[in-house]
């Protein structure tokens, strides 16, 4: 049964979501609400210790509670194929071999998982279960042990540092941001269902079904086609649904040991450590440029924290080989492998890190050289794909910034720091841009027509909150001509067309490709039973068009009523796949933001309040306008984080996290945040698909926190190269 | 009168059982279970949700968010923490809001409880949840019925006088996807 579309209640959807209703009154089913008979709940147990070895588990209290069915460990777990062959750690592609290890690699890794028939009994058994150790002590301090790593080219150099090294202007700094965690509003969940015949049902919560479905394939040694995976609604991700983590294998485990259906729900502290999280990172940029602004070389080198499990590189550097017309670029990366939780992709991944150092640079240089931070990046926009030295297919960044510093008033900053006051507040202007690589990827998309003229349109894609399912149904309405109101759209299930996973802003790019390539397929397959004596695929797409009561080609109508009766059907179904083409051989592709925000500092407390934020954003054309600016009114809250509040500390001694909730953690809140004001270029690419979208999940939050930063300087001469920027690091800087 | 499936299921295979035990076995690992362990107790409750009266027997321990989850399969009511510090739990008892996770099953007994799903007459959407639609105020959607929740409650207790006013008393409700501009434009329109 899907939830997505509530057809009761159509008259609704003009005004929002495809899936609004079932949203705004609670009836969508998120991945552990599904009501499965006869379910035991499962919960994770985490090691106390953050090296060492498991000498014993220590069970025997937690299996006599109330309930407990059975309690999963290293001594006592069922045979999974791609753990049981597999030798010493680390570095196999399924990051933690969960119960075949007695190894211990941080804290908090989950040794056991007790399985009970209630909640409130699994809970309360989990919290007997301990285990003896054999300890040793553990590395964890990144600052400490990232001087010790050696940095390693990323990619050739273009150009040479020779060639820049007398630069009349030179910026050198290093710049750190602290450890940053997804913590999307809905825990990671997993029910694990196993029925006949080495079958398996996942209600998950995830990014992308697919790639749950081969991994749980390859480690359990079942077909893929044997495994259904439904994450219909995903409650948010951000990154940390990207990844098959092990509670879910866990899961899988242990309903087959019981023999039941299990439902596991991450606990919010284990979200900090179960399920990836931003690295902690280290950057040195170093900038050269000439008297007028215009950017002569840069060496940027990052380290991110990692863990031992498996190597995580975040691809810091990336983006400055792109975003400006650097002739000379050195980059240099290294991961620095400590006893903590493994570290995974985060919204704009690598990038938005990336760009606090690059961005950040930049202000520091214009401020020295007197210059305007705008006109010096209008000045140094890549001209064309650095890298490739492919033209740019579309890349409107300077119209981002043209129009975003119209809209903030841009020319009454004052660029000398700390002139500007308002009341108890100094005030402050700052600007920085980001980039992320744009691009599509294989994925599928069916639409099944009905009677009644009411088509279903389907893929396996997720729909994380970004309005992919909205998308789609604009896609198919445009298209076909269909109102969207009979368009009804299913998603997030693995028995549907194959799709990439939700991510790397790749989603609506790809999946509208699909439903566009599908609709054409839908009008001429009609046209076909409508007219069999016209060769359907010869007829001008154009000139055929759907309505809900039947086809239209020329000025011939033909109700489906009497289609469907004489060709004695029951519907009619297409299926296409469309990817990427010809078109990434001849061009070079990006979506692009610049951000203009305005703090206020308080001179007293060092708070620091956000007070207007523009983002304008170059994503192509924009499907779905509304989703569209909320997705980059997250990103920009996302950035408040980033900028001024999210920092997960560790204790050093015992790798033991420290006020890992969210009481201990702070992203923004409602009052946190103002009214965010997003505009669009809005300019469809002409290659890149073909309905001109770019994608835009990440910009939005790429340039955020160094355009925060920016600003706290131009407020107050503060220049903050650590954040986030709480008062502490405020005050001594 | 109504009662969960599950519920009747799982004591009814619990109590066939416990009666192959032999009796002398079964007083035994009381008077173990009696001594070492916290006692888990099963409680006959009786709920009003939404209107209607529900008659249970849960565990001592359950929260009103597990019962109305687990229990009865509304689940409308989200858990983002499962420890008051993220208001996706958020109901109504007796008008007023109140998060469930921090409330004992037992505790909320002759109170009138709205969740989410109470909220709306029939196919009638409450105002409030249409706002949320028509201004997007949601993206994933899994923080929304909180929101909802205590918007509506930020309109009854009057807390709508200005942006700061709404964001201020909403800032119990976290939006990990950053839907706050829907949020606060939704409520600003159903307060006018
Ligand atoms: S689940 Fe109740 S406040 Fe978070
Ligand atoms: S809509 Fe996703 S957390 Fe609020």
């Amino acid at each position: 049964m899907s939830y997505f579309f509530d057809s009761k209640n159509t008259e609704q959807m003009p005004k929002g979501r495809v899936e609004g209703i079932a949203k705004v009154t609670g009836k969508a089913k998120y991945s552990a609400e599904y009501d499965i008979p006869d379910v035991t709940y499962g919960v994770m147990v985490g090691s106390t210790i953050a090296s060492g070895r498991i000498l014993k588990m220590q069970i025997e209290e937690a299996m006599k509670a109330p309930g407990v069915i059975d309690i999963l460990s290293h001594e006592n777990k069922p045979y999974v194929s791609g753990f049981s062959g597999m030798k010493e750690m680390p570095d196999n592609r399924f990051g933690l071999p969960i119960f075949y290890t007695d190894k211990v690699y941080y804290n908090d890794q989950p040794i056991a998982m007790v399985v009970a028939e209630t909640i409130e009994d699994a809970m309360f058994a989990a919290s007997l279960v301990k285990a003896e150790y054999e300890e040793a002590i553990p590395e964890t301090d990144f600052a400490k042990k990232a001087k010790e790593v050696s940095l390693k080219e990323t990619e050739n150099d273009r150009g040479s540092v020779g060639a820049w090294e007398n630069a009349p202007y030179k910026v050198d700094q290093e710049y750190t941001i602290a450890t940053e965690v997804h913590n999307p509003m809905e825990m990671h969940a997993t029910i694990a269902q196993w029925k006949p015949n080495d079958k398996l049902v996942l209600y998950d919560k995830n990014q992308g079904v697919n790639r749950v479905q081969s991994v749980i394939s390859s480690l359990f040694d079942i077909p893929t086609d044997n495994i259904h995976v439904i994450s219909e609604f995903v409650g948010g991700g951000f990154g940390s649904g990207l990844r098959v983590w092990p509670h879910t294998i866990a899961a899988v485990m242990a309903a087959q040991q019981v023999k039941r259906p299990v439902k596991v729900m991450l606990t919010r502290p284990q979200m900090f450590t179960m399920v990836g999280y931003r690295p902690e990172s280290w950057q040195r940029v170093k900038l050269g440029a000439d008297k007028d602004g215009k950017f002569l070389g840069v060496i940027h080198q990052a380290k991110n924290i990692s863990s031992k499990i498996q190597g995580f590189s975040d691809g810091i550097t990336r983006v400055t080989r792109k975003i400006y017309g650097f002739k000379n670029v050195k980059t240099e990366e290294a991961i620095v492998d400590l006893n903590v939780p493994m570290p995974t992709w985060n919204r704009g991944p690598g990038d938005t890190t990336g760009c606090f150092g690059v961005e950040s640079a930049i202000d520091e240089l214009c401020h020295e050289l007197k210059l305007d931070p705008v006109d010096v990046r209008l000045k140094n926009i890549a001209p064309y794909e650095m890298e490739t030295g492919l033209p740019w297919s579309t890349n409107y960044l300077n119209e981002c910034l043209e129009k975003g510093a119209e809209l903030i008033g841009w020319k009454n900053r004052n660029p000398v720091p700390g002139s500007q006051k308002e009341g108890d507040y100094k005030i402050g202007y700052g600007v920085a841009v980001g980039m992320w690589g744009s691009g599509r990827s294989y994925t599928g998309a069916s639409i099944d027509m009905q009677k009644d003229g009411v088509i279903t349109v389907r893929t396996a894609m997720t729909d994380i909150g970004t309005g992919t399912g909205t998308g789609m149904q604009n896609v198919a309405h445009t298209v076909t001509g269909i109102p969207k109101s009979k368009i009804k759209i299913e998603l997030g299930n693995s028995d549907f067309p194959k799709a990439p996973s939700q991510g790397g802003s790749r989603g609506m790019a790809s999946v509208s490709s699909a439903v566009y390539a599908a609709s054409l397929a839908l009008k001429r397959k009609v046209a076909g039973y409508a007219w069999p004596d016209k060769d359907a695929n010869t007829l001008n797409i154009d000139d055929i068009s759907l309505s809900d009561k039947g086809i239209t080609y020329k000025d011939s109508f033909l109700p489906y009523a009497d289609i469907f009766g004489k060709n004695n059907l029951n519907d009619i179904k297409v299926e296409e796949f469309a990817g990427p083409g010809e078109e990434r051989k001849k061009y070079g592709f990006c979506s692009s933001a610049a951000h203009f925000y305005k703090v206020k500092v308080h001179e007293k407390t060092g708070k620091i309040k956000m007070d207007r934020m523009v983002i304008v954003a170059d994503a192509g054309r924009i499907i779905n306008p509304k989703a569209a600016a909320n997705q980059v009114i997250g990103a920009g809250a996302g950035g408040i984080g980033m900028g001024l509040l999210e920092e997960q500390l560790i204790d050093f001694k015992t790798g033991r996290l420290i006020g890992n909730d969210l009481a201990g953690y702070h992203f923004a809140v409602n009052a946190d945040v103002p009214l965010i004001e997003v505009s669009f270029i809005g300019k469809p690419d002409p290659n890149i698909n073909p309905s001109g979208a770019k994608g835009l999940g990440e910009v939005g939050i790429i340039g955020a926190a160094p355009a925060i930063a920016n600003a706290v300087f131009n407020a107050t001469g503060k220049r903050v190269r650590d954040i986030p920027i709480t008062v502490e690091r405020f005050f001594n800087a | 009168m109504s009662m969960s499936r599950r519920f009747f299921l799982k004591s009814s295979s619990a109590l066939a059982a416990l009666s192959f035990i032999p009796n002398s076995v079964k007083a035994f690992y009381q008077d173990v279970k009696e001594k070492f362990f916290v006692k888990k107790q099963m409680i006959p409750i009786q709920l009003e949700i939404n209107k209607k009266q529900y008659s249970l027997t849960v565990d001592s321990r359950a929260t009103l968010l597990d019962v109305l989850r687990e229990e009865l399969n509304l689940t409308g009511s989200k858990k983002g923490c499962d420890h008051g510090q993220c208001g996706a739990c958020t109901v109504h008892i007796n008008g007023e809001q109140a998060l469930s996770c921090l409330t004992l099953a037992a505790m909320a007994q002759g109170k009138a409880i709205t969740t989410i799903e109470g909220l709306a007459d029939g196919d009638n959407l409450h105002p409030m949840q249409e706002a949320f639609i028509e201004n997007d105020g949601f993206q994933c959607g899994y923080c929304t019925s909180g929101q909802i929740m205590s918007a509506v409650a930020c309109v009854n207790e009057g807390h709508t006088g200005s942006v700061e006013e709404i964001k201020e008393y909403m800032s119990g409700n976290l939006c990990r996807c950053g839907a706050y501009n829907g949020i606060t434009e939704a409520i600003q329109q159903v307060a006018k």
